[in-house]
This record gives C-alpha cells, structure tokens and sequence, in this order.
C-alpha cells in the first residue's frame, strides 16, 4: 500500500531530522582554527561528564571546545530549529506560505527591544525580556493594522515591511545616541552571528527556545486544525483566537530568544518549512519536528561553513538573507499564481 | 435532537438576520430555501455557533448553545461549508480526522479511538480509494463529500450543511441527497441544509423553511408548503407545481 509506504519514508525523515543535528553537533565541536579529532572531542566530553582526568580539562582544546564551541553550536542549533519552527507554525496559522517572522515584523521588534535593553540597562540585564516585549508589539501592530484588508496575503506583507521600517528607525536612532563602545557591539550583534555565544547568555534563551519549541511541536495538531478558515476552525471546537494568539506568542518568544543573543538572522522560517512541507506533506505533527531538525542543522552547517572557509568572522545573518531573498521572491512568483 | 430558535437576531457582514421562533424537528431533513443573499447561510452560520447572536437564544436539546464551551458544541452540532479552500493540502484522512477535533484537548493528538472514528467514516461512505490522496487533488464532488465526512467524523447528532449541491453534476447531487435521507433515516441525524435548487426539495427534505430578506416567509412539512404561490412569493418569479409519479415537480 502507498499509504504505508509513505509513512515509513516519513518516520525515516524524521529519525534523521532528530539525529543528522547531532551528529553534526560533534563534527562542529572539530572544526575551526585549531582542528581537534572527532576522538579527542568525545573523549574531552566523556571526561567532563564523569569528571575525568584534570589535564584533559584543562588543556587548551578543553577550554576552546568547552568555552567557546559548545556554546556557539548549541546556539546555531537552537536558532535553526526556532525559526523554522516559528516559520512552520506562523504560516500555517496564517494560510499564508510567505509569512515568517521576518515578514511579521518580529525580527526587528526583537531587535530593537533587545538592543535598547544593552543600550539603556547594562548588559546583565537579560535582553530576552525587552526582546520579546517588542517583538510581540510588532506583530500586534502590523496585524491590527493590516485586519479588515481585503487581500490579507498583501496587507501582511506591506504592514509588515513599514513596521519593520518603523523598527529600523528606532534602531538607528538607538546606534546614534549609544556611545562608540556600545555601537561597534551593536553594529556586529545586528548582522547577526553566533560568534559572541556564551555560557550566560544561553541560560537565559536556551530555556526560553526549548521551552516553547517543546509547546509548539506539542500544538502541532491544533495547528493543522487552525489552518482552516475561522468558521470551520470554530465549528470543529477551537477557541480560535485564543488558541492562535498561543501559537503567535511562543512563536515570538522563541524568536526574541534566538534575536536577543544572536541578532537578526532572516529567512530561515521561510525556507526550512518550505522544503519541509515539500517532502513530508502538509501535516504539522511532522512539518515541525522535521523542520527542527532540519532548520538547526542547516543553520549549524552554515556557522561550520563561515568558521571553515572565511579567515574573519562573515555575519550568518547576511548569508542566510544572500540566500533567503531570492528564495522568497521565487515563492511570491508562484504565489501570484497559486494564492489569492 | 432538536433545534430551538428564539427571538433570534444576527448580523453578519452588514446583514442582519431576525427569526422570531422556528422549531427545526428531530431526526429529520430540513431544507432552507431562499433567494440569494436571503439569510440562508447566515442562519446556519449562527446555528452551528460559528457566528454569535446580537440578541435571542438557539437551544440544542434544551441547552442554549452560546453557552457552551466550543468542544462541547462541536460534539453536538458539526458544520459542513460549501467550499473549502486550504491553504494547505492535506491527505483526506486527515482532513477526516480533524472532525475530533472537538474531543481533544489543545495539546493532544487524535488517539486510536479518533483514528477509527474516522476510519469507520471513511468505510460507512466507501472513501478507501481517496484516504491516501491529498485534498487539493480532489474533484468538488469529491470534496464536497470529504467535508461531510469530516462532519460525521465529528459525531454530532446535528449536521448543517451549506447548499451541499451547489455546482455539482447530476451523479454527484444524487448521491449527497440520497446520503443525508440516509443519515436522517438510518442513523438518526438531525439534517438541516440551505438548498440553491429547488426542484431537489421534495425528494431531499421533510421540513422546508423559506427564508426571505432575514426574515422567515414560511415554515412547515414539505408536503403542505410546496406550493406555486410560496415559492412564487418567495423567488419573486411566478411558478407551477405539478404532479407526475407520485412526486411533486417545478415548471418556470
């Protein structure tokens, strides 16, 4: 039977959509200026497991991998698998294969939040509260602004991009009153990279990103169900509008989470569902979990590539944009044909 | 179970809708008929609770439904609409499935009792062929079918349905009729169905409501409200009711 068959190739997709980021989890801890084994790697993180022998943990490798390493691959890997997620969810809650949290204005409300927060508080302060709190704001703006519209798919579009505008402007005026200092960190933090990761940053976010990364792929269901349109939704039992602003709000939390330690790093909520969606089919309790995995090793596998082949640090942010837009401006070509 | 309308006033869209009192009867197929832009599909809409009313109650079984949690109304009162457009395309078991969804709760998945709900479904209309196809490969007859599929997959006792023929050919209009005189009969359901063509009336439905400009023009047993003049009244369009093998037929 084709059904059977293709709910075998599915769960063999996801078997490796949970396991491929893994093992590249490894294969990333190798790589970079000073190259250490595959072996060594594992036997560094067995020793810090079961508290082994103190001069391999003091070693320089250790420290690198530890200190450095880890952190920055975990958080690509929480970043990937966040906005894909994220993308996943929004698009389906909104009908809308273009929407992302791009689109919607988030990245750059969490941007501003976040940024204003390193501005005006010190820098102990968790930037992921201020992160969130605007990037909240910007999705709530562009869709009161954009509801009652008679074509929603371009409504959305267009208020998302003034609002996007309106952030970017704040943003510029927060780097001309922030002191020189504070606007060079500003400056490489909004290109977007995971290069500054640490230890305290991810124990604020890493929470946050799993927390509603676990709620959302829960949702899975409901979100296929809020895919529908509002009438049928609401005759099937949803509380739709509850339940959507639910998937909105962890959406942007997840988001605000990644923008707030990493910076703006676009189109990956796009492209990763996409892909996803083309080879899994439509229904959410498989789109999102595959497009975790999906998502974060494609944003690990970028970081690899920029640490690997670029002698200075490249923004992830601009080559996930470099390839993100034309993708998009592919998908509104086929959009004009098959969406209204 | 029976429907209850009192004193009922929605708006929708810039229409408003007014129905002073209407019993619809159990067990049986009510058929709304009316002009275009008449009220039909704005009563559904407030009968299965998709819209809320300005004033006045709708009573399922005694309980008034804008007082019910939206789980429980859709374990009592499932909407079929006329179309469906997706934005995306699910296999049509799934979209099956969605029908329980009113049994689970936000962060569940359906369970094994869900999936044969809906497997029954699936083998009570014989959609075994289309289970694995995905629901924009559908012809609309097809569809049209899948949304009602969906509807019992809900199990509700009350089933609206949306001018469930509207645009289908004459094979496919037979078979959706003859299945809600099925659902009605065999499985007691509640059928209550807005109808474009009146000419299916008196094979389709036991009840007929005629619904003009928001308000209700008449109501009663098909067999003593067919009438030329009604219908004549109703269409603004003068008609004749003949008789031939025991059935009651349209000219225009």
């Amino acid at each position: 039977m084709t059904g059977s068959k293709s709910k075998n190739k599915n769960r063999a997709i996801l078997y490796i959509a949970i396991l491929f980021p893994l093992l590249l989890l490894f294969v990333s801890l190798c790589l970079g200026t000073l190259r250490v084994s595959l072996r060594e790697v594992l036997e560094i993180l067995l020793a810090r497991i079961s508290g082994g022998p103190a001069d391999l943990l003091t070693s320089p490798a250790a420290n690198i991998i530890f200190n450095i390493r880890l952190p920055r691959v975990l958080l690509a890997l929480l970043a990937g698998a966040a906005f894909s997620v994220s993308g996943a969810s929004l698009q389906s809650i909104f009908r809308n294969p273009l929407v992302n949290e791009y689109i919607l204005g988030v990245s750059f409300g969490a941007g501003f939040g976040a940024a204003a927060s390193m501005v005006l508080f010190s820098r102990n302060f968790p930037p992921q509260i201020l992160a969130f709190a605007c990037g909240l704001l910007a999705v709530v703006l562009v869709l009161a602004i954009s509801e009652g519209a008679r074509n929603t798919l371009v409504a959305v579009l267009l208020t998302g991009i003034i609002v996007s505008a309106l952030f970017q402007a704040l943003l510029s005026t927060l780097e001309f009153i922030a002191s020189p200092y504070a606007l060079q960190a500003l400056f490489f933090w909004l290109l977007g990279s995971f290069s500054q990761a640490t230890w305290p940053d991810l124990a604020w976010s890493a929470p946050l990103i799993l927390a509603g990364l676990v709620f959302l792929l829960k949702l899975g269901w409901r979100i296929n169900v809020l895919s529908l349109s509002d009438d049928e939704a609401r005759s099937l039992g949803l509380a739709v509008k509850r339940e959507r602003i639910l998937v909105i709000c962890l959406a942007t939390l997840i988001t605000s989470a990644v923008v707030a330690i990493a910076g703006i790093i676009g189109w990956v909520g796009l492209i990763v569902p996409h892909a996803v969606r083309g080879l899994v089919g439509s229904d959410n309790r498989l789109v999102l979990p595959v497009s975790a995995g999906l998502g974060a090793s494609l944003m690990l596998l970028a970081d690899d590539l920029i640490r690997t082949l670029f002698p200075y640090e490249f923004p992830v942010g601009i080559l996930t944009s470099l390839v993100g837009i034309p993708f998009f401006l592919y998908l509104i070509r086929r959009a004009r044909t098959s969406w209204s | 179970m029976q429907i209850r309308v009192e004193r009922l006033r929605v708006r929708y869209e810039n229409f408003e809708l007014g129905v002073d009192s209407l019993d619809f009867p159990a067990n049986r197929v009510s058929a709304l008929v009316g002009p275009n832009g008449a009220g039909k599909s704005t009563l559904l809409k407030a009968l299965s609770g998709v819209i809320k009313p300005v004033a006045g109650s709708i009573f399922v079984d005694g309980q008034e439904l804008a007082r019910l949690r939206g789980s429980d109304r859709a374990r009592l009162v499932s909407y079929v609409p006329q179309e469906h457009s997706a934005a995306l395309n699910f296999r049509v078991f799934d979209f099956i499935l969605m029908g329980r969804s009113g049994y689970l709760d936000i962060f569940s998945s359906p369970t094994r009792a869900d999936y044969q709900k809906a497997e029954e479904v699936v083998s009570y209309l014989g959609l075994e062929a289309l289970a694995g196809r995905r629901c924009q490969e559908l012809s609309s007859g097809e569809r049209r079918i899948v949304l009602i599929a969906r509807a019992l997959a809900q199990d509700s006792k009350i089933i609206l349905l949306d001018e469930p023929t509207t645009f289908l050919d004459l094979k496919h209009e037979m078979e959706i009729i003859n299945l809600l005189r099925k659902l009605a009969e065999d499985r007691g359901k509640t059928i209550i169905t807005s109808v474009h063509s009146i000419d299916l009336i008196p094979r389709l439905a036991d009840f007929l409501f005629m619904i003009k400009n928001g308000r209700i023009l008449a109501a009663g047993p098909t067999i003593e409200i067919f009438q030329a003049e009604l219908l004549g009244t109703l269409f603004d369009y003068p008609l004749r009711v003949v008789e031939a093998g025991g059935r009651q037929l349209i000219l225009r």
